[in-house]
């Protein structure tokens, strides 16, 4: 039985076909079609257009429509996902279909424009958009890449094991600061109280924690001038050794954290301005048929 | 009575179930309280000093909390160094997380209860995930969605209209593009052209503006309404094309199918194509197939002309969409109809009358005139030998040539209007006398005044010189007129040659009255000045001179139309370069302006904006 489910695990693994492969790239070969017959109609149609191609011409009107079904649909991936189904349309081919749909977008739309832009609402529908696939390329490189390094990284530790060894080193310190003055005590309770483990975007995203209080104590308990107390000594020795052990955990927990943020952060874009683009695209829709 | 302190430690379990409580009684008189272990109270916590504070009894249920290390502590609240507690109103103090309460025991002492407030408190797992540090996607979604919602489409829709006259335009956001340079005062103001929404502009905006009309008054109007409304220039006004109701029921679906289809579904969707905004297109960038833009300027003069339906396919089977119509169908160039110029059917009256005759009819004008152009143009003639005479000097010198007698006019696109006196007067002398060394002439066009010059209609022979010679001894010029000149109307007479003369029974002439077309084509708009044809400048091979289209070298009656047919454009309009190199283009629009299909179209962006200033018009017309 054991040895059965061995197997099943060793074919799965094998076959596995993340969403970027799914069916031999059938959604890339869609819409890379999709994306050539639209370029070859405009290059041809446009050019036989008397006026300067825009979205009010006939081909523009086309593309526009497209894309804004496009747009529509594939902000409905938010509400599949979350639909448990036992269809055929698996949530891996609605995955594939939108990431090489949405990207096909790029090219349908901006034929849209007729490569028209200003400051206007109908040219931020378009950046709105272009932001939003520009994340999203972003995330297919962080769920392409990412979790392999974020695994890299942990090696054998687990998440909450990082976090249950600050806690640990925080109580050793706290117990090591006992015996030392005002001075000692203080940057032992700065690092145990003031070191922040994630912090802002920024910052997760960047890594950077120049400012890290369990560092500063350590520079403050180092510069401590000797004590006469051989107790104090001690504990301060202990002391330093404990930070230093929290640093090490930090550098690995925030490393962590700078990963996860990659891997996260582009969806703070990707759903926040798919709302933003569809209310500036009911808006683009609304006000060109409003100012016929 | 001894007082002491009894000392209540409460500590809680880490896995949580009841406290762990131990008691102590100390006698005092004082007790530490710090970090240091052997303090009588015992407080870990790193921000309170080993040796933090003190207290003692001050008198019967008061107790005296004294810092010693420089540091504070808190009572009520408040950060002090000292604090006298009265017991009974069981006062809690504090040393940063440890809180000290105190309470009256029954054996007159105090009971200090220490209790460990918070617990350092650590993140979960959920930590690493950014969800848990930074915003909420969800509420960012919906504040990024509704936000744009409400000032890019609510605001303008619901409020364009009552913010227009004050500085903010929210539906100027809804802008596709700039507008041309003429309309560019209109930037701010959306609704002077988009005046109901989910309507395409209707040409009534338009004509607001811009309605040619015969009646100066409401041509007035219009302009006052753009100067009004701000325009820094005046519009310019033009006619419809054709009666708006005629030119809708004549116009059939454009060619192609793919145009036939786009034209169903915009009627269908009530954006009709043949409002004046379907041909003149604004909020564009210039339109680099449109002649004479410049596509690399920001902003166009004027808005951008696309051509929506050429001429050819409304002006075929006319007849079939428009009954009644007189217009002749013009499906191309070589089904051009002859040209149809007035040709003068009568000169008698006070003023001539016309009729449009076709050139295929041969029609020959009456204009009274005897003039053959044939004898005139005969290099070997008469003419040629007195043209010669004459010397250059008097502006001839040579056989007489078309420009000998037909003067350009200022504009150089025609000619000025034949007088008898420049053309002919050099050679036909109206000369009778010399008075003083000045020649006497008779007055051209005046009978009754030539008639009593020349003493009367009884008058008979002639004592007419030879064209071009001055008598040799001057008649005195006390002489009776009729002595000298004899009669100027009878044959051999000055004016017998050219004019038709009858006499009347009281022996009086009547000459019969010569008026000269000045244009045979009124609503045509042929321009001489084009080197092509005829006018100064180097021409491209195979353009004409006049004799190519005017037959005049032979012509011997002034009654014969000399204007070339169709023909004779067709030879350079509308033929490919491999047949003549004067080869030009065969649009329609070239001689027929689209609003005055009369006229030549105006070329690409004239009248110049410039020109259209109101001050620049104003300082023309110093009077208005």
């Amino acid at each position: 039985m054991t040895q059965a489910g061995g197997h099943t695990e060793r074919v799965r693994q094998r076959t596995h076909e993340g969403f970027l492969r799914h069916k031999h790239f059938l959604f890339a070969q869609i819409a890379t079609a999709l994306c050539v017959v639209a370029v070859g109609v405009y290059f041809v149609t446009a050019n036989a257009l008397q006026e300067p191609p825009s979205g009010g011409s006939w081909i523009g009107y086309t593309l526009g429509t497209i894309s804004a079904g496009l747009i529509v649909w594939l902000a409905c991936l938010g509400i599949r996902k979350r639909v448990i189904t036992a269809g055929h349309y698996s949530l891996k081919a609605w995955v594939s279909a939108h990431v090489y749909l949405g990207l096909s977008l790029t090219v349908l739309a901006t034929l849209h424009t007729g490569f028209q832009f200003g400051w206007n609402v109908h040219t931020l529908a378009y950046a709105l958009m272009m932001l939003v696939i520009a994340s999203g390329a972003l995330g297919i490189w962080a769920y392409a890449t990412l979790p392999q390094r974020l695994h890299g990284n942990r090696g054998e530790t687990t998440r909450k094991q990082m976090i249950e060894a600050i806690e640990s080193l925080d109580r050793q310190m706290h117990d090591a600061a006992q015996p030392l003055d005002r001075a000692g005590a203080e940057a032992a309770r700065q690092s145990i109280e003031d070191t922040d483990l994630g912090g802002g975007f920024l910052k997760r995203l960047t890594n950077s924690y120049g400012d890290c209080a369990n560092k500063r104590a350590a520079a403050k308990l180092r510069a401590l001038p000797a004590s006469s107390s051989a107790v104090q000594a001690e504990a301060i020795t202990k002391l330093e050794g404990l930070m230093q052990q929290k640093a090490e955990v930090l550098g690995l927990a925030r490393r962590q954290m700078q990963i996860t943020a990659f891997l996260e952060g582009w969806l703070f874009v990707h759903i926040p301005m798919t709302f933003a683009l569809l209310a500036a695209l009911t808006a683009h829709i609304v006000s060109v048929f409003t100012y016929w | 009575m001894a007082q002491e302190f009894h000392l209540k430690l409460i500590t809680e379990r880490a896995g949580g179930g009841d406290p762990i409580v131990r008691e102590r009684h100390l006698a005092g008189p004082e007790l530490t309280i710090g970090r240091a272990t052997d303090s009588d109270i015992v407080l870990t916590d790193l921000t309170v000093d080993p040796l933090h504070a003190k207290m003692r009894f001050a008198g019967p249920g008061r107790v005296t909390v004294e810092s010693v290390s420089g540091l504070p502590f808190q009572v009520g609240g408040r950060s002090v160094q000292r604090a006298d507690i009265d017991v009974a109103s069981h006062p809690v103090v504090m040393f940063s997380t440890y809180s000290l309460s105190f309470e009256p025991a029954p054996d007159g002492g105090t009971v200090v209860t220490v209790t460990h407030g918070e617990h350092a408190h650590y993140p979960t797992r959920s930590i690493f995930s950014l969800q848990s540090k930074v915003f909420g996607r969800r509420k960012m979604a919906w504040t990024f969605g509704a936000g744009i919602f409400l000032i890019c489409l609510m605001i303008p829709l619901l409020f364009a209209g009552m913010l227009s006259h004050a500085k903010i335009h929210p539906d100027q956001q809804w802008s596709t593009g700039p507008l041309s340079k003429s309309h560019a005062f209109l930037e701010t103001d959306c609704k002077a052209c988009h005046t109901k929404s989910f309507v395409a502009v209707r040409d009534e905006s338009c004509k607001s503006c811009h309605q040619a009309s015969h009646d100066p008054g409401a041509e007035a109007k219009v302009l006052a309404k753009s100067k009004d409304g701000g325009s820094p220039f005046a519009a310019v006004l033009v006619f419809d094309h054709a009666d708006p109701k005629k030119l809708t029921k004549a116009t059939p679906l454009p060619d192609g199918f793919g145009a036939k289809v786009t034209t169903i579904v915009q009627r269908a969707f009530n954006h009709p194509t043949d409002r004046c905004a379907s041909c003149h297109i604004e909020h564009t960038k210039p339109n680099q197939k449109a002649k004479g833009v410049d596509a690399t300027a920001p902003l166009s003069d004027k808005p951008d002309m696309v051509v929506v339906q050429d001429c050819q396919s409304c002006h075929s089977k006319l007849k079939m969409r428009l009954g009644k119509t007189e217009l002749i169908d013009t499906p191309d160039w070589g089904r051009h109809p002859s040209f149809r110029p007035l040709i003068m059917t009568s000169a008698d009256g006070a003023q001539a009358t016309f009729q449009r005759m076709a050139l295929t009819a041969a029609p020959q004008e009456k204009n009274n005139l005897t003039f053959p152009h044939r004898m005139h143009l005969d290099p070997l003639g008469g003419v040629a030998r007195q043209a010669i005479d004459l010397g250059a000097a008097r502006g001839y010198g040579a056989a007489l040539e078309c420009a000998s007698c037909h003067k350009r006019d200022a504009s150089g696109k025609g000619f000025e209007p034949i007088t008898m006196e420049k053309a002919c007067g050099a050679c036909h002398s109206l000369a009778y006398a010399r008075v003083g060394g000045e020649l006497k002439l008779y007055p051209h066009g005046d009978v009754e005044k030539t008639m009593m010059l020349a003493g009367g209609g009884a008058m008979g022979g002639s004592d007419r010189m030879r064209p071009g010679t001055i008598r040799a001894t001057p008649l005195p010029g006390s002489a009776p007129p009729s002595a000298i000149s004899g009669s100027p109307f009878r044959q051999g007479g000055a004016c017998f040659d050219c004019h038709t003369i009858t006499w009347t029974q009281a022996g009086m002439p009547h000459v019969a009255p010569v008026k000269l077309a000045a244009h045979y084509m009124p609503r045509g708009a042929f321009d001489h000045n084009v080197p092509e044809h005829g006018g100064p400048g180097a021409s491209k091979a195979g353009g004409y001179k006049c004799a190519d289209c005017h037959k005049a070298a032979e012509s011997g009656q002034a009654s014969d139309v000399l204007v070339p047919d169709i023909g004779k454009c067709n030879a350079c309009h509308g033929q490919p370069k491999t047949k003549t190199a004067a080869a030009s283009d065969g649009e329609c629009a070239t001689c027929h302006s689209f609003h005055a299909p009369g006229k030549a179209s105006p070329k690409p962006g004239h009248p110049a904006l410039e020109t259209l200033r109101w001050s620049a018009m104003m300082a023309k017309k110093p009077d208005a």
